[in-house]
């Protein structure tokens, strides 16, 4: 079934791609023979025209200026290649990492075994083979040996995938749970613990009826006071840490490119001739911010569709809240941090020094990255790790790895957002200040010291 | 449409150096006015004070008499000296979006940029990247920005710099008809001659202060007397120089253009002509802009 589903997604993306491609060329065709048709098209496609209208309604009206800024970031942005090239690429990083473990044979699907018999075979513990086999989607096929090296000798030639000696032995070529070996690892597990309770109830001289009766026995029912702590999967916690990184990093980067753009360009002067510095810089902090949330949720949608299909385990045992927590942190730490790249990006006006900016921002991102991966690694926070937990910097990652471990109390949480979200008010009025004195100063780096000592242009 | 503009007291300093020192003017409706001023004289931070864009340390920007807000800017166009538009956006995207900043609706937009296009007879690339223009398609684009909301007051900085001559008569001709429209129009250049052309009224600063200000017709005729005198055969004019109260300007062909003083009776430098030779030209001229221009600044 799994396969199915594998099928129809690939088949889904390919035909996508294919389509984009043919309506790609045929447009290039068509701009050959009427040039200027293609963006004539393009602005006066009823279909696009009316799409963009309801965004516009939905997005660029209720919120008046800010929100027509918004609606041209995210209009261009969807419109950019590096958007659907990046999506792409994260997505197919995401199915390569859900898809991949599945398609190991040894942790699951319907494996044929064949399995030697020296000695007597009980119909009872063939029986028991047999229904073991079943729930292990196996399927077992038993050859008689005549002798135990004749038995060996199967084994090695690899006839056999394991053999049961004398009802009392268990005995393959290679470990079981070794690459190269044959045999199921967790049909002879439970083959082998079979066998020696078979042979602990001999021991204490019980009847067969009496072994049936002792087999058929319940647990008893478990009740407790509260709710434990469930095993939590690290390469959930630690996926998301790298999605987390590689998002936040991204959006940053293209709000202080974005700053940079418009200052080269010097259009900055003919918007700010109109409308607010903070209304230009959260129009663009928002249409980026609403294009990164969309991606994230994307990403989440199609990680959690798929891994459902493909009866992915690499989800089992993470909570929705943990997930849901990522994604708030997501949306928290862009707000942060998109501010403090927007300041730095007003201070810049050419490529080369938008990379000098790029290295000492990363750094606070950085640290919280690396130090959430440890810690995602072990399970075990220190103090440290802790504390960063409520810095705003660093809080992005840490809590979102101290949800993951159930290492945190909901106070706890409300708490570090309540942190971000104070230290998000403060960036955002600073970066507005430095903004306002730094984009319309042309000619060089402007020195944040200068910004601060000075007034605006 | 009818409106004043009105600078008063604009004081700006750069550290040691001085922007702007007192500037007051006014700019009414219904005229085109040049703002002219040499290099570094202050123009650009008065266009930039204007729109908020400079923080004074003195004087108020007023329109209608009341101060300018965000409200007020949003109703002016502006076309910096350093064009601004975004290089990789469709021209007509690009027109719309600006046309919605300043209040317009979608549809209103949309509109106001098909108008435009078509008036600076560029309708046909609506679709284009503005970075695929020439530069003389771009400077229609960015003065259709500043025009598509149909402004109260236009202030254009540098408008006709870099454009052909046809250019420069096609958006010479938009901006008088704005001005006729009931607009407030204010541009700065350095081509007097088209200025002169364009221009009812005229603005002149340097150093931050203003210089002079009026209509063309009264700085041309006010002031110093400008005479034309051809003699015949005549190719020096040496018989003008050394003459007390007459400085002679300029000797083009055979005529002579003198600048007289006051003082000056031009019926003596006839006599002095006409002894030179035959007269055949004997007429008064008026000041060209540019002459206006250089005697404020000396």
């Amino acid at each position: 079934m799994k396969f199915l589903y594998i099928g129809i997604v690939v088949v889904v993306v390919v035909t996508l791609r294919l389509w984009m491609f043919r309506a790609r060329r045929k447009r290039r065709a068509t701009e050959d023979q009427v040039p200027g048709a293609t963006h004539d098209r393009m602005v006066k496609s009823p279909l696009l025209g009316s799409a963009r209208a309801r965004i516009g309604r939905a997005v660029g009206e209720p919120l008046g200026t800010v929100g027509i800024i918004a609606m041209r970031e995210i209009t261009e942005r969807v419109r950019g290649r590096i958007l659907r090239v990046g999506t792409l690429l994260i997505l197919v990083v995401v199915a390569a990492a859900i898809v991949i473990p599945t398609l190991d044979s040894s942790s699951g699907g319907l494996t044929a075994q064949t399995v030697g018999i020296v000695g007597p075979l009980s119909p009872q513990i063939e029986q028991v083979v047999n229904s073991a086999a079943k729930q292990d989607q196996d399927s077992v096929r038993f050859v008689r040996e005549p002798s135990i090296t004749a038995a060996k000798a199967a084994l090695r030639s690899g006839r056999l995938d394991f053999t049961i000696a004398d009802a009392d032995l268990v005995l393959l070529n290679q470990p079981a749970t070794s690459s190269s070996s044959p045999a199921d690892p967790t049909l002879v597990q439970d083959v082998a613990e079979y066998l020696g309770v078979v042979r602990a109830y001999e021991a204490a001289g019980l009847t067969r009826a009496q072994a049936a009766q002792v087999d058929q026995a319940k647990a008893v029912p478990v009740h407790t006071l509260q709710p434990g702590t469930k095993t939590k999967s690290k390469a959930v916690s630690i996926i998301g840490l790298v999605l987390l990184f590689f998002m936040l990093t991204q959006y940053c980067t293209w709000i202080l490119i974005g700053v940079m753009q418009e200052k080269s360009s010097r259009v900055v002067e003919v918007l700010l001739a109109t409308v607010r510095p903070i209304q230009l810089l959260g129009g663009k902090v928002l249409g980026i911010g609403m294009v990164a949330l969309g991606q994230a949720t994307l990403v989440l949608g199609f990680a959690l569709v798929l891994g459902e299909a493909v009866g992915s385990n690499l989800l089992h045992g993470a909570e929705p809240v943990a997930l849901l927590a990522e994604l708030l942190w997501l949306v928290l730490g862009y707000a942060f941090y998109c501010w403090v790249y927007a300041a730095a990006g007003s201070t810049a006006e050419r490529q080369d020094q938008v990379q000098t900016l790029v290295l000492p921002l990363s750094i606070p991102v950085l640290v919280g990255y690396v130090f959430s991966i440890t810690v995602a690694s072990s399970g075990k926070p220190d103090l440290l790790f802790k504390i960063l937990a409520y810095v705003p910097l660093t809080a992005p990652f840490c809590m979102s790895v101290l949800v993951s471990l159930s290492q945190v109390t909901w106070w706890e949480f409300v708490l570090s957002v309540l942190v971000s979200l104070a230290a998000t008010v403060g960036m955002a009025i600073f970066a507005a200040r430095i903004y306002r004195r730094a984009v319309l100063r042309t000619g060089g780096r402007v020195k944040v010291r200068e910004l601060l000592a000075g007034s605006a242009h | 449409m009818s409106g004043l503009l009105q600078l008063e007291g604009l004081r700006r300093a750069y550290g040691p150096v001085t922007a702007l020192d007192g500037l007051s003017f006014e700019v009414p409706a219904g005229h085109v006015v040049g703002f002219l001023g040499p290099n570094g004289a202050g123009k650009t931070t008065t266009m930039r004070a204007i729109f908020g864009l400079t923080d004074l340390d003195a004087g108020s920007v007023r329109w209608e008499g009341s101060p300018v807000g965000q409200a007020e800017r949003r109703r002016f166009g502006y076309m910096p000296e350093e064009r601004g538009l975004y290089p990789g956006m469709l021209v007509g995207e690009q027109l719309e979006y600006l046309g919605r900043l300043h209040g317009l609706s979608a549809p209103q937009a949309a509109e106001a940029t098909d108008t435009w296009l078509e008036r600076l007879d560029i309708a046909d690339r609506r679709g284009s990247k503005v970075e695929v223009l020439s530069h003389g398609n771009q400077q229609r684009v960015q003065l259709s920005g500043a025009l598509v909301h149909n402004p109260e007051l236009l202030v254009l900085d540098e408008p006709l710099s870099g454009l052909d001559p046809t250019g420069i008569d096609a958006i010479g001709q938009v901006l008088v008809d704005q001005a006729r429209a009931g607009c407030c129009v204010l541009f700065s250049s350095h081509q007097l001659d088209q200025v002169e052309d364009l221009c009812e009224r005229v603005v002149i600063i340097d150093h931050g202060r203003l210089v002079t200000s009026g209509t063309v017709d009264d700085l041309a005729t006010s002031g110093t007397r400008r005479l034309v005198v051809r003699v015949e055969g005549d190719r020096t004019a040496a018989w003008a120089q050394g003459l007390p109260g007459v400085t002679v300007s300029e000797v083009n062909g055979g005529a002579v253009r003198l600048v007289l003083d006051g003082s000056v009776d031009s019926d003596d430098v006839l006599r002095v002509a006409m002894r030179a030779g035959r007269v055949t030209q004997y007429s008064f001229e008026r000041r060209r802009l540019s002459e206006v221009f250089r005697e404020a600044l000396t």
